[in-house]
């Protein structure tokens, strides 16, 4: 072990000339300097963007790239998504030998923003033809510019903040915004209950989705006239939630309204009832996965959920997704985050497969390929396990079938469904 | 593999870890790196995007010398904030300073939650581009990152930093010898916090978009592993630590799913295998020992001062 001489012996080693060992060390430090910034600037001109997309689009099959969260605390979501890419591309291999093969590609995008820059950047070097990801719309904001830079065309499976597709013209989205959905919810509790006044909100004051959605239901309540008696606040990572509770019960509220995360949601749910609260439950888009059954168990009975998917869509692609997802995960039905994921594969697909036919993936580089792609994608309309969907010019989505749904737990309290309510047909482009 | 993005990743990644090397080269143990480096990056995001006297063009280009204003002010006002806050907190030592700078990162974090324009929980989106592509940021970047090695090489031989050194090897001996170790600590301090600064200021640009996320209590703990597997005796030991460990995850993406496991395995052996840190001043010395003697006449002269 060796420390850094005390002062009073460096400042005497100092006088004796060049060899004291704060000279060797200085001159040390500047070596390796030296050699750091030759190894950085050798990395800086190795690593210089040798961008392929100026380089002509290969015969081969074409990469899809997916960045979505593998890791981090929005990984719930990431599982759910890569169940739906890889049953997507079962899905695409069963239709026949395509037009144009296309083959995917997973990297991990995490749950931070430069994780997904740099997932991005991997596989905009690698060539790919166009993007899905990232999970969080947050992760979007810093991830997306890059493709848009770049020319690379990006759907979102799962971004449902405001402000998306306004990034480029290369970004589109199949998850629609929450805008769209959450007043649905409110409109049925309503329905159900039209003398309901006192409406409690609770809402993670430190998450993005949380917050926005948040502020989507307080407008719906408000435009139906109900002010909340109480908003309370609470954190990303709480799971004790008795105190907003306690003083949120002493109001009497008819109607609670929650935007929280799934892990969270269930516990708040679970802890309103345990804790006396007899009214309807309306909640966000976050406790949207059957994750949630084990966590509320037979208390989750009765929660109204407005949902972009409905497993009860009897058409035969959600038919076909749906054998597909109970022959791999068993019998049990999709959650909507893997329809989406499932349809973000689907629509670059079948784009792919109509520009191939038309001849605009001949004779091209990559990057006009991607550009033609981007117009291809934009003008379609798709039948997916969402229903029918298409894009608006910015790359919104635009879906008419919105549902609303109730989950109904099996008598254990162990096992649930969302069991569909209302289907909602919406105006298209509806913002 | 390593492509420009990264590169500029890795750079940040290491003007962090001088940041936190700073306080502690005058002994203080000091996490409050996360903070300045969100003051600084919530400067720059808010003015480049609200103040159209900086030059935004509506499509998202950034005059240079206004990203070099804003890395200028995040530093000078994450260094104003270090001044504030360090004359009340560095009174603390050890684990009671780390604890006071984790409630400053805190206290931060909320703030820039709560404050009505800094856009809550999804933070301030598109903020524009001084370069189109990754490989511009390097440059200032590298530069931020020279002038903050020259600053530490430097301190070596300045009086502060000989002061610092003292306090770190023993405080009340210091003090005893005249030491104004109180100047001394804040001087440290304000100094990390300008750094941290410009470096949110320049991170900002770089991520395009910047929420209260950025400066968490986990980026603290990044920070410091930062340190502590770089070496905490010398300024180049956070800067190879900041270099390798952000780098790491994205070199270990081919071996898939189990990555961050040999991340964090990494993490673990580093310390447990070397346990001053990668970058010793043993080994500076033997660096810079090469070439000039054999190893037998330097003992020869070392056993005679």
């Amino acid at each position: 072990m060796t420390s850094a001489p005390p002062p009073a012996t460096a400042l005497s080693h100092d006088r004796s000339g060049s060899s004291g060992p704060i000279e060797r060390r200085q001159r040390g430090a500047l070596r390796l300097a030296a050699l750091l910034a030759a190894g950085i600037g050798a990395l800086a001109w190795l690593g210089r963007s040798s961008d392929p997309a100026a380089k002509p689009l290969t015969s081969g099959p074409l990469t899809l790239g997916a960045a979505i969260a593998f890791t981090g605390n929005a990984n719930l979501y990431g599982q759910d998504q890569r169940m739906g890419l890889t049953l997507a591309e079962r899905w695409a291999q069963e239709a026949g030998p395509p037009a144009r093969p296309v083959v995917l590609q997973l990297e991990d995008g995490a749950s931070d923003e430069p994780s997904a820059i740099a997932a991005f950047n991997l596989l905009i070097r690698q060539g790919v033809i166009a993007l899905i990801g990232p999970t969080l719309s947050q992760q979007a904001f810093a991830a997306d510019p890059i493709a848009q830079r770049q020319g690379v065309p990006v759907v979102a499976p799962s971004n449902t903040a405001k402000g998306i597709p306004e990034i480029g013209h290369f970004i589109s989205r199949v998850s629609a915004q929450s805008s769209v959905i959450a007043p649905l919810s409110i409109a049925e509790a309503l329905r159900r209950d039209p003398a309901i006044r006192r409406v409690a909100v609770f809402y993670a004051q430190d998450d993005a989705y949380s917050t926005a959605e948040v502020a989507i239901f307080q407008k719906a309540l408000a435009a139906r006239g109900l002010t909340p008696v109480t908003v309370q606040r609470t954190q990303l990572a709480d799971n004790d939630f008795q105190t907003p509770i306690t003083s949120a019960l002493q109001l009497q509220p008819q109607l609670v309204v929650l935007s929280v995360q799934a892990v969270a949601g269930g516990n708040l749910i679970r802890q309103l009832r345990e804790l006396g609260y007899r009214g309807q439950i309306v909640v966000g888009n976050g406790l949207n996965t059957p994750n949630i059954y084990p966590i509320c168990q037979r208390w989750c009975d009765g929660i109204l959920i407005a949902q972009a998917y409905s497993p009860e869509l009897n058409t035969p692609v959600n038919r076909r997704f749906q054998q597909l997802f109970r022959q791999a995960h068993g019998d049990r039905p999709p959650p909507q985050i893997t329809a989406q994921a499932f349809a973000a594969y689907q629509v670059l697909f079948e784009a792919i497969q109509r520009l191939q036919r038309q001849g605009g993936l001949t004779d091209v580089s990559l990057g006009q390929a991607r550009a033609n792609l981007m117009a291809e994608l934009l003008s379609g309309t798709y039948d997916t396990p969402l229903g029918p969907i298409g894009f608006s010019p910015e790359g919104e989505v635009l879906q008419d079938r919105f549902y609303v749904a109730e989950v109904r737990m099996a008598p254990g309290g162990r096992d649930g469904r969302f069991a569909l309510v209302r289907e909602q047909g919406l105006q298209e482009g509806q913002p | 593999m390593i492509d420009n993005g990264l590169l500029v990743q890795m750079l940040i990644g290491a003007l962090l870890g001088l940041s936190v090397y700073l306080p502690l080269a005058a002994g203080q143990l000091s996490l409050a790196t996360p903070a300045f480096y969100a003051v600084g990056g919530t400067l720059a995001a808010l003015l480049s995007t609200r103040w159209s006297a900086l030059g935004a063009t509506a499509d998202g280009g950034f005059p240079v010398p206004s990203l070099l204003l804003e890395m200028a002010l995040g530093g000078l006002l994450a260094g104003l904030l270090a001044l504030l806050v360090g004359r009340l907190v560095l009174r603390l030592q050890g684990i009671y300073l780390a604890i006071a700078t984790i409630a400053l990162v805190e206290i931060v974090r909320v703030a820039i939650l709560n404050l009505p324009f800094t856009g809550g929980a999804v933070g301030i989106f598109a903020i524009p581009q001084p370069f189109a592509t990754a490989a511009g940021y390097l440059l200032p970047a590298l530069a931020l990152l020279a002038v903050a090695g020259w600053l530490c090489q430097r301190l070596e031989r300045m009086p502060l930093g000989r002061a610092m050194a003292a306090i770190r090897d023993d405080e009340l001996a210091a003090r005893c010898m005249g030491i104004d170790t109180t100047r001394v600590k804040l001087s440290a301090f304000v100094l990390s916090a300008v750094l941290a600064g410009s470096t949110g200021a320049l991170a900002a640009h770089f991520l395009n978009t910047w929420n209260a996320r950025q400066g968490s209590f986990d980026a603290s703990i990044t920070t410091l592993a930062f340190v502590i597997l770089g070496g905490s005796r010398t300024w180049l030991g956070p800067v190879v630590g900041g270099l390798l460990l952000t780098a790491l995850p994205e070199l270990l993406r081919p071996v898939g799913d189990v990555r961050l496991v040999l991340f964090g395995l990494v993490i673990l052996l580093g310390p447990v295998l070397a346990p001053q840190g990668l970058i010793t001043p043993a080994l500076l010395e033997r660096l810079g020992g090469w070439g000039l003697r054999s190893a037998t006449d330097r003992k020869t002269e070392e056993a005679q001062p």
